[in-house]
This record gives structure tokens, C-alpha cells and sequence, in this order.
């Protein structure tokens, strides 16, 4: 039942340097028609206004440092009748070829899941949905590390969910239990290093979630509550780098301190909506099976 | 009026601590659970599954932890009506038909629970109306034994919608429990006859029926006299024995021997080996125990005070038996039928050196009653919880002089 904590030669996810295997495609969708239209977590509030031009540019900026980091980005048309639709992280699971679409918890989003399921099938990909009944958003609920799936539920996700997605993949799931509506997805308090070492917000967890999370991760960089709070966690990583939409100076130096090399990037318009830089991007090359 | 309801989670609830999660959540709301089934995953993409029932103090403790345990994934079972088959002829329970334990057991029918009445291990279920009959709208569940199945009786068949409620088994008064760990010789046993002789007066004080249940050792080891006062006092509501029990007290009453041994001096006597067999020509002469017992031919002992109490008595046969005794029924389905009416009510067994009649008593009780098994020989005590009657205490001691101390601490007075 239990995975080896140290199983020999390098694990699913990971490569032989120790890096993430992951991380080095993304899917992203430019924020043609976004805004703060609807409050469904506690960052949104409607009377805020995005700037939408400052938005457009901060997405480019995010481009533009992913690909200097070495990764390639895919680029999805946004749809007018889904503006959250830019924060893809929430489009699904991939794992190889196949893509797992989200069953979002709020009607705003659900119209999500048949457009991102027509785009991963014209790639494609082979297509496998969840029972309708269960609620999942993605990767943004669940994140690879130690050759499985810590997955978040609670808020926008369902504890079942995770046992389907488990059967459909063919991948072990850890299910975290995320208690604080301001940590809403678990990719707000969960940020995967490298083969050993993870962000961890221990404030968005239940006291059997942070025993899971002890168990999975050798070495755990955990924030402060206020740390948690700035999305630092929300961040991508491509290979050695570290791509943050805010960087606490402790998290910063504690990340240089293990050899990474940490750009922030701005993208203040989209936290109005409570999305980050994970947020922002889909990891197309996930492929837990190997 | 506590709250029953069985739920269920699958998943990696291992791994990710969700079952030590509900389990605490149970338990912090109040309530209290049984797992009822555990199914680990193999390997670490198999999901487990576990089958919690839950006891909560009240319906809305339970509303509440039901709602706690469906973010955790755990969903009440949802579960059928139990299914029901008539029996096509007499004696005869349907292929496939949920065969019973003695622990209390809930059938659903028409979605209420019932509890099964006469609870008792390897028998059929059966679903009466309220009237008794087979017909109609079902009011009670009863447990069947197969002999007394009639063509056209609905039987449970298949596990849906049948419980087992555990929590029956009997819990302390006096504390027990530390002499459960093993059957043993070493046990104190001044604390044990005091444990006894108080379970004896709470089931006295509840109005509950003792059963005794006898071999013959008992009359050999000089323990009959201790048995008639606990009789004659009222400690002893029933009693189970068979051919040679009856044989030797009586015997021993009316020639001073068992199995022709003087009682007092413990020698033979010149052509005792006989000495049984003419005391059962004789009352078989009488034509009953209870006639030679008026007729001032049995003097005294278990069997008289017996009749003269009132106490019913069942004397069961078997093919070795001399004689037999007139009362003796040789019948032995027929035996077993009058133990089942005789059973109702009693509370608290005491089994005295006799494996077969103790195991065959114990097929027959509800866990719920409190047995006791006294015996020389651990072996017997194991052999009754081997077969299925786990509620068994065991004390391995002699029993003549155990049940004189017993009677001694009951106050019981002697002839």
C-alpha cells in the first residue's frame, strides 16, 4: 500500500538530475475577455476593476519569463463566456496522452469542460471524464510529487473525486483536506521543487493533511501564514527555476539556498481574481507512468 | 433512542489518513462505530474500502456526522430489503439462505428494521405476520431451525439487508473481563466464585432465569447436594442434564453411591456397578421422576428438589444411555426443541462438567446470555467458543467443590 519513501533510481516525475520532469510545457490562455465578474472565492470582489491592457501585458510578461526559463508554451483561444478560463491550471489532469477535463463546483465555470475536452481532443489526447457527479478542478487540485497525486478537496473538489481520478490514471492519490477558503485549491498551498523538496502552506491544511504531507515531502520549505497568503506557493517550476508571483525574502533565499534560481513575475490583476502563476498555466508534458 | 446507520468509504483512505480521520470524527461527535469490514489495497493505486456502523446517542448527532462524514467521502450503505424466498417443502430451508449467528440480528423487510426474536446460532430466518402466520403484511422476524421450516414459510436468503448487532455481548457488572485474556487453571478463584455468585444475584434481582446445565462428574465429585440447595433456595431456574446426571444423583440418594462409589467414603461398594441400573428399573416402575419423587421413592437431590420446586428439567438422550430414565427424551430434535422454549428468559448459564450438553446448550442461547463454563479440563471451555459461543467465561477447577463454595456464598442453606 505504502509508496517507498526513497525508492532507488529516479522516480515517476522526476528526472535523474533530481529536477521535475514536468514543468516544461505549458498550456496557457491569454486574457482576452477576463475580468472579475463573479465572486467565487474570497479574493474576488466584482466592484474591483481589472485593468485589462495591465493584465494582457502581465500575461505576456509570464510568456515571455517561461520561455526564457526554457519552457514551451501553447497558446488556447479564450472563449468570451468563460473569463476565468485564463487560469488553465484549472482546465484538467494530464498524464501522458491522456487528459482528465474538470467538473467545476460553480456553474460559472462549468461550460470549462467541454471546451478545454474539444481542444485536449483535437491534440489528440484521449479524453476520459470523471463521473458527472463529482466535482474536480484539475491541477489545481492536484499536483504530482513522489511518483503520485496530492490532491486538495473541499472547496471546489470532491474526496471521491480523487479515487476516480486514481482509476482513470492508474496513479496513487494522497487527498489533503484544505480548510481555509482563502487557500481554496491546493495549488495555492503546495508547490512540488523537485524530486525531494516541495512549498508547503500548512495553514490551508487539516492536522491529517499536514501529517500526509510530512510523510510525502523529504524536505519541505513551509511558509508562515502571512507567506501562505501572497500565493507564493502558486508558482511553476522549469527545471532549476522558480517562477513566483511574489517572493517572501525567507522563501527566497531558502530557494537560492538550494541552487534555484527564483524570477518573480507580476501578475497582480489575476490575484483579483485569487490566480497565481500555477494558476495561470497547465503542465502538458505530466506523465505519471512513466 | 440511539441512531444506527452503516456507512462506507473507498479510496486511498489509508495513505491519506481519511479513515483515521472519520474514525475520529465518530468518535468527537459523540458516537461511537464497529468496522465492519476493512478491505486494504493491495498496492498503492488500489483504492481500500471500510464499512463503518455507527451508533450515535441520538438521530440528530447522527444528521450531523452524516453530513461531516460525506466531505470525507463516507456515504451511508444503502441497502435493499433483505430477499425473500418461500420454502417449496417441510423441513427444507431454500438454497442460499442466510444461516444465523447468536449474536442479535436486524432484518430489513419493507425498510423497517426488525429484530430477529430467539436469537440463535445456524438457524434460517423467517418473516411471520404479525399473527404468527406466513401471509400478509410482515410484522416479525423470528430465527427457524431447519426441522421446524413449513413449505410456503418466507426465508431470508442472501446477506442484503441482514445485521448483526455486536454489541450485545454481555459487559460487567463486576468486571469479568480480566479473566478473559486465556482459559486458565491460574486464575484466583475466591475472586472468580465471588464475580459469579454476584452475576447470580443480579440476575435474580432482574427477575432473569439461571440455567444449570450438568454432567455426571458433578454427581461423582460430590457436588450433587450443592446443586439441590441451590435448587431448593431458588438460585436455579432450569436445568439441562442427561440420563446419567439424573441416574447418579438419583443413585446417589437412595444407595449413597455413583456409578456404585460410596459418595462419602469414595469406595466401592459390593455389586454397585449395578446400582444404577436398578434405581432406573425402579423409577421407570414409577413411571416418572416426579412419581417416584411422590411416591417417597427418590429421597432427595438434584431431581427431587427439581419436582418439588417446580424447576423444569430437561433430560437429554443419547445412544449410550442405560436405562433410560422415563423422563429421558430419546428424541433428540424434540430435546432440542424443548431447550429452545426452556431458554427464554434466561440470563445467565452456568455449564458444570459436561462438554456435550454444554455445547449443545450453547447452540442454542443467544450470545447475550452470560455462560459459565466450570470444568477440569480448559479444553471444554475452548471447545464452546470454537463453536461459535464466544460469550463462554471459562473457570477450570473441580466442580463439586466449586459449586459448594458457590452455594456457600449464595447463602444457600443446607438440607
Amino acid at each position: 500500500m505504502t509508496v517507498p519513501a526513497t525508492a532507488p533510481g529516479p522516480r515517476p516525475g522526476v528526472l535523474a538530475d533530481g529536477t521535475n520532469a514536468w514543468g516544461r510545457r505549458y498550456l496557457m490562455c491569454p486574457p482576452t475577455h477576463f475580468g472579475v465578474l463573479y465572486e467565487i472565492n474570497p479574493w474576488m470582489h466584482t466592484e474591483v476593476t481589472v485593468d485589462r491592457d495591465r493584465a494582457q501585458a502581465q500575461w505576456e510578461g509570464l510568456v515571455a519569463t517561461l520561455r526564457a526559463a526554457g519552457a514551451e508554451v501553447v497558446v488556447v483561444d479564450h472563449d468570451p463566456s468563460v473569463p476565468d478560463m485564463v487560469f488553465t491550471a484549472n482546465a484538467g489532469i494530464v498524464n501522458g496522452d491522456q487528459f482528465v477535463p474538470s467538473h467545476f463546483r460553480f456553474p460559472e465555470r462549468q461550460p470549462e469542460t467541454d471546451i478545454f475536452s474539444d481542444w485536449f481532443a483535437r491534440q489528440g489526447f484521449t479524453v476520459d471524464r470523471l463521473p458527472t457527479e463529482l466535482d474536480h478542478e484539475g491541477a489545481g487540485d492536484a499536483l504530482p510529487f513522489g511518483g503520485l497525486l496530492l490532491s486538495g478537496y473541499r472547496f471546489r473538489s470532491d474526496l471521491p473525486a480523487t479515487t476516480a481520478l486514481s482509476r482513470l490514471t492508474g496513479v496513487a492519490v494522497r487527498a489533503v483536506e484544505l480548510v481555509d477558503p482563502r487557500l481554496y485549491h491546493i495549488d495555492i498551498t503546495f508547490c512540488p521543487l523537485d524530486e525531494r523538496r516541495a512549498i508547503c502552506a500548512p495553514a490551508g491544511w487539516d492536522r491529517y493533511g499536514r501529517k500526509v504531507v510530512d510523510a510525502l515531502v523529504p524536505e519541505p520549505l513551509w511558509l508562515e501564514d502571512d507567506e501562505a497568503l501572497t500565493f507564493c506557493a502558486n508558482s511553476v517550476v522549469i527545471g532549476r527555476t522558480v517562477v513566483m508571483p511574489t517572493t517572501p525574502a525567507r522563501v527566497g533565499r531558502q530557494l537560492e539556498a538550494w541552487g534555484f534560481d527564483v524570477v518573480t513575475c507580476e501578475v497582480g490583476e489575476f490575484l483579483k481574481a485569487g490566480g497565481g502563476v500555477r494558476c495561470l498555466t497547465l503542465s502538458l508534458d505530466v506523465d505519471l507512468r512513466r | 433512542m440511539t441512531a444506527v446507520e452503516t456507512f462506507e468509504v473507498e479510496g486511498h483512505i489509508v495513505d491519506s489518513l481519511i479513515l483515521a480521520k472519520i474514525l475520529d470524527l465518530i468518535l468527537d461527535s459523540g458516537a461511537d462505530y464497529r468496522m465492519v469490514q476493512v478491505d486494504i489495497g493491495k498496492t498503492a493505486i488500489d483504492p481500500s474500502r471500510a464499512v463503518v456502523e455507527v451508533t450515535a446517542p441520538d438521530d440528530e448527532v447522527m444528521v450531523r456526522l452524516a453530513e461531516m462524514l460525506q466531505v470525507q467521502g463516507a456515504n451511508p450503505l444503502t441497502t435493499g430489503d433483505a430477499v425473500l424466498e418461500r420454502a417449496d417443502q417441510d423441513g427444507v430451508l431454500p438454497a442460499g439462505f442466510y444461516s444465523t449467528t447468536n449474536l442479535d440480528t436486524e432484518v430489513l423487510v419493507g425498510g423497517r428494521w426488525l429484530r430477529a426474536e430467539n436469537p440463535e446460532m445456524d438457524c434460517g430466518l423467517v418473516v411471520l405476520d404479525d399473527d404468527g402466520g406466513s401471509e400478509g403484511a410482515p410484522a416479525r422476524v423470528r430465527t427457524l431451525p431447519m426441522h421446524r421450516v413449513r413449505a410456503g414459510d418466507r426465508i431470508v436468503v442472501g446477506a442484503q439487508g441482514v445485521r448483526v448487532i455486536a454489541g450485545n455481548l454481555p459487559r460487567g457488572l463486576s468486571s469479568f473481563e480480566f479473566m478473559d485474556s486465556e482459559v486458565s487453571s491460574e486464575k484466583p478463584k475466591a475472586l472468580l466464585l465471588r464475580n459469579l455468585a454476584d452475576r447470580l444475584r443480579a440476575a435474580r434481582d432482574a427477575g432473569a432465569k439461571v440455567l444449570f446445565v450438568g454432567g455426571p462428574a458433578v454427581i461423582h465429585t460430590g457436588g450433587g447436594p450443592e446443586v439441590a440447595r441451590l435448587v431448593r433456595d431458588g438460585w436455579i431456574d432450569v436445568v439441562f442434564a442427561g440420563n446419567g446426571f439424573a441416574t447418579h444423583d438419583i443413585e446417589s440418594n437412595i444407595l449413597g453411591t455413583s456409578l456404585g462409589v460410596s459418595i462419602t467414603t469414595g469406595a466401592g461398594t459390593e455389586g454397585g456397578h449395578s446400582n444404577h441400573l436398578r434405581v432406573i428399573n425402579e423409577v421407570r416402575r414409577h413411571g416418572s421422576i416426579a412419581a417416584a419423587v411422590a411416591a417417597g421413592f427418590i429421597p432427595g437431590g438434584v431431581m427431587y428438589e427439581c419436582v418439588r420446586a417446580g424447576v423444569p428439567f430437561l433430560l437429554g438422550g443419547s445412544v449410550r444411555d442405560d436405562g433410560p430414565l422415563p423422563d429421558t427424551m430419546t428424541d433428540v430434535v424434540a430435546a432440542a426443541d424443548r431447550m429452545r422454549d426452556l431458554v427464554d428468559g434466561v440470563a445467565v448459564a452456568l455449564m458444570g462438567a459436561t462438554t456435550l450438553h454444554a455445547i449443545a446448550t450453547g447452540n442454542i442461547l443467544p450470545a447475550s446470555v452470560e455462560t459459565f463454563c466450570i470444568d477440569i479440563n480448559h479444553a471444554v471451555v475452548t471447545k464452546l467458543a470454537d463453536r461459535g459461543s464466544h460469550q463462554a467465561h471459562g473457570i477450570v477447577t473441580d466442580v463439586g467443590p466449586f459449586l459448594g463454595a458457590l452455594a456457600d456464598e449464595l447463602g444457600a442453606g443446607r438440607s
